[in-house]
């Protein structure tokens, strides 16, 4: 033990902070290196050429400019997997907002026990989105689905959710919704509880209600924190791929941008084409992104 | 205002919360213990008539459950280790030391983060291929690591920063070198940050699915949120022995979710808020 550790001091001890920082960074730096900055790159490469790995042009990939935006442009299947995701995100942004919102209140209130609320919001999250999917699938089942079971409890009508496509949509959005919600509000709920009570009790001398300080105090106060889980969920539902995928059995009768992005350039082997689908999604998240960072450093300030 | 919300106001807000969050978890494990007969019935029963360890024992022996586990296990273990090592390093750099450009680095970490797995997926595929490491153990490793630096780094940055730099200069002056000082002080001392992020990295591999479809498809090598995904057939639902796929997959996660809580939510939000 005390070999290599002497070893290590020898060498490094005496380095500049400067080179030491390098150093430090440097195993950080190549592994994202690797696995995302070099990927985008070579995507962009790939994007300007005809490359198939079902025929010739997987060993001599065509240079062909820009055709492949252009066709995607006039690709009806992209603009369809495109407006699904906007309609995915439209949906399931506000709606984990709210619900996040109202999870979040709840879970504030001054418990004596709080491990049994914590736990009902950390469940969600650490369960893996395709388990999300394929236990909602089920809760969703037209015959043996407890959702249908209870609606024919209160008197309704079966609902066929998987078959029917508008079904199937807002069966999708309200599984992602109550995946998604509880990390909106573990995320709001820090911010709750740095809010200074004495507000809430000179509000109260005030005479403010409960409703009043909700919307005078609370949600202007929440609104920073609000925002920053409101660009996370839209960034995520952008990326929408494992709930609908393990909702359908890997069928694409609603079919997201990233499920398109995948068929097309794994099952497909289209390279060239899922490339450029790929950039497309890429930039678009990327916008996203910079305003989340233009957001956060203005917050910061 | 006195905060005396009357009782029952209490209870009701925890049940909506603890039914919302644990609602599909305690369903799936009713359900895990109903037989295939009971399961087809109408109306649906919510308790199982005959409870059974049915599922459980298929779930063991027919289906390759205990293999998807091993792979979940040596993946996520595989890519939590180098993932938190090399965050580690680079987090007491961002915290301690000297750094032109630190801003931007951080908006790099954080903009990456935000990639679209999906955009990553064709090059890592045409990678994996170029260097025949399909269905390896290193090509689902490497990525899942890499994808956690941004939040394991920006945990073990904040966790860092609340160490005293005294203590590490104390050290250095008993003749310890810095990275000797980074070994002894520093690394002891935020060892509750290391696990924050071991946790928060450990999670996020054991859930991922695109990647792992893609990268690792073989059935010997399948994770479990893929192993699982696949036990749906074509034209059959074979829900008892998925629920017990479930519920075997779910319980590791769980418990450690369940005993480290605070830990979690503390990391989750830092990682998340500070960006």
């Amino acid at each position: 033990m005390i070999q290599p550790q002497s070893r290590i001091r020898r060498s490094l001890g005496d380095l500049s902070e400067r080179a030491l920082a390098f150093w430090l960074l440097v195993p950080a730096a190549l592994l994202l290196g690797l696995v995302a900055l070099y990927p985008v790159g070579r995507l962009l490469y790939t994007s300007l050429f005809r490359r198939r790995l079902t025929d010739e042009t997987g060993n001599s990939p065509v240079f062909v400019g820009l055709d492949n935006f252009v066709q995607a442009f006039s690709d009806e299947r992209f603009w369809t997997a495109l407006w699904n995701t906007l309609l995915i995100v439209l949906v399931t942004v506000p709606g984990a907002l709210v619900v996040g919102l109202g999870l979040a209140l709840l879970a504030n209130l001054p418990f004596r026990v709080k491990w049994p609320v914590r736990l009902g919001l950390l469940l969600p999250w650490a369960l893996p989105l395709v388990f999300a999917g394929l236990i909602f699938r089920w809760f969703f089942d037209s015959q043996y689905g407890v959702i249908n079971d209870v609606i024919v409890r209160l008197g309704g009508e079966r609902l066929l959710w998987v078959t029917t496509p508008e079904l199937l949509f807002w069966a999708i959005c309200l599984s992602i919704i109550w995946k998604s919600s509880s990390f909106v509000a573990l995320i709001l709920l820090a911010g709750l509880q740095v809010i200074p009570r004495e507000l809430y009790e000179s509000a109260a001398v005030d005479g403010a209600n409960r409703w009043q300080s909700f919307w005078r105090i609370t949600l202007p106060l929440l609104l920073p924190a609000i925002l920053v889980a409101a660009i996370f969920r839209t960034i995520t539902a952008f990326q929408t791929f494992d709930i609908p995928f393990a909702m359908q059995n890997g069928g694409s009768s609603f079919e997201t941008l990233a499920m398109y992005v995948r068929t097309m350039s794994i099952e497909n082997l289209n390279f060239g084409y899922g490339s450029a689908l790929a950039v497309l999604m890429f930039l678009i998240s990327f916008v996203v992104t910079l305003v989340y960072l233009r957001y956060v450093r203005g917050a910061d300030d | 205002m006195k905060w005396d919300h009357p009782r029952i106001w209490l209870w009701v807000a925890a049940a909506i919360v603890v039914i919302n969050g644990f609602f599909p978890a305690v369903w799936i494990l009713l359900t895990s213990f109903k037989t295939e007969g009971e399961l087809t019935r109408i109306p649906i029963t919510w308790l199982p008539d005959n409870p059974t360890f049915q599922n459980y024992v298929q779930a063991f022996t027919n289906a390759p459950i205990m293999r998807y586990f091993l792979n979940s296990l040596i993946v996520a273990g595989g890519a939590t280790l180098l993932c938190v090592f090399v965050s580690a390093l680079a987090a007491y750099a961002l915290a301690r030391l000297r750094i032109p450009n630190k801003t931007l680095i951080f908006s790099l970490l954080v903009g990456v983060s935000m990639f679209p797995t999906v955009t990553l997926l064709l090059p890592l595929f045409e990678m994996v291929l170029a260097l025949g490491l399909r269905n390896n153990y290193i090509a689902l490793i490497l990525p899942h690591a890499a994808l956690s630096i941004p939040v394991a780094t920006l945990v073990l940055v904040s966790f860092f920063q609340g160490i005293p730099k005294d203590l590490e200069s104390a050290a250095m002056v008993d003749g310890c070198s810095r990275l000797g000082a980074l070994w002894r002080i520093v690394v002891p001392l935020s060892a509750p940050g290391v696990f924050t992020a071991s946790i928060l990295a450990f999670v996020n591999s054991w859930d991922e699915f695109l990647l792992a479809l893609t990268l690792m498809p073989s059935q010997a090598m399948r994770t479990l949120p893929v192993g699982i995904q696949f036990l749906q057939g074509e034209y059959s639902f074979p829900w008892p022995l998925i629920s017990a796929a479930l519920v075997i997959a779910l319980v590791p996660v769980a418990l450690v979710i369940a005993i480290f809580q605070e830990r979690v939510v503390g990391g989750l939000t830092q990682g998340g808020v500070k960006g």
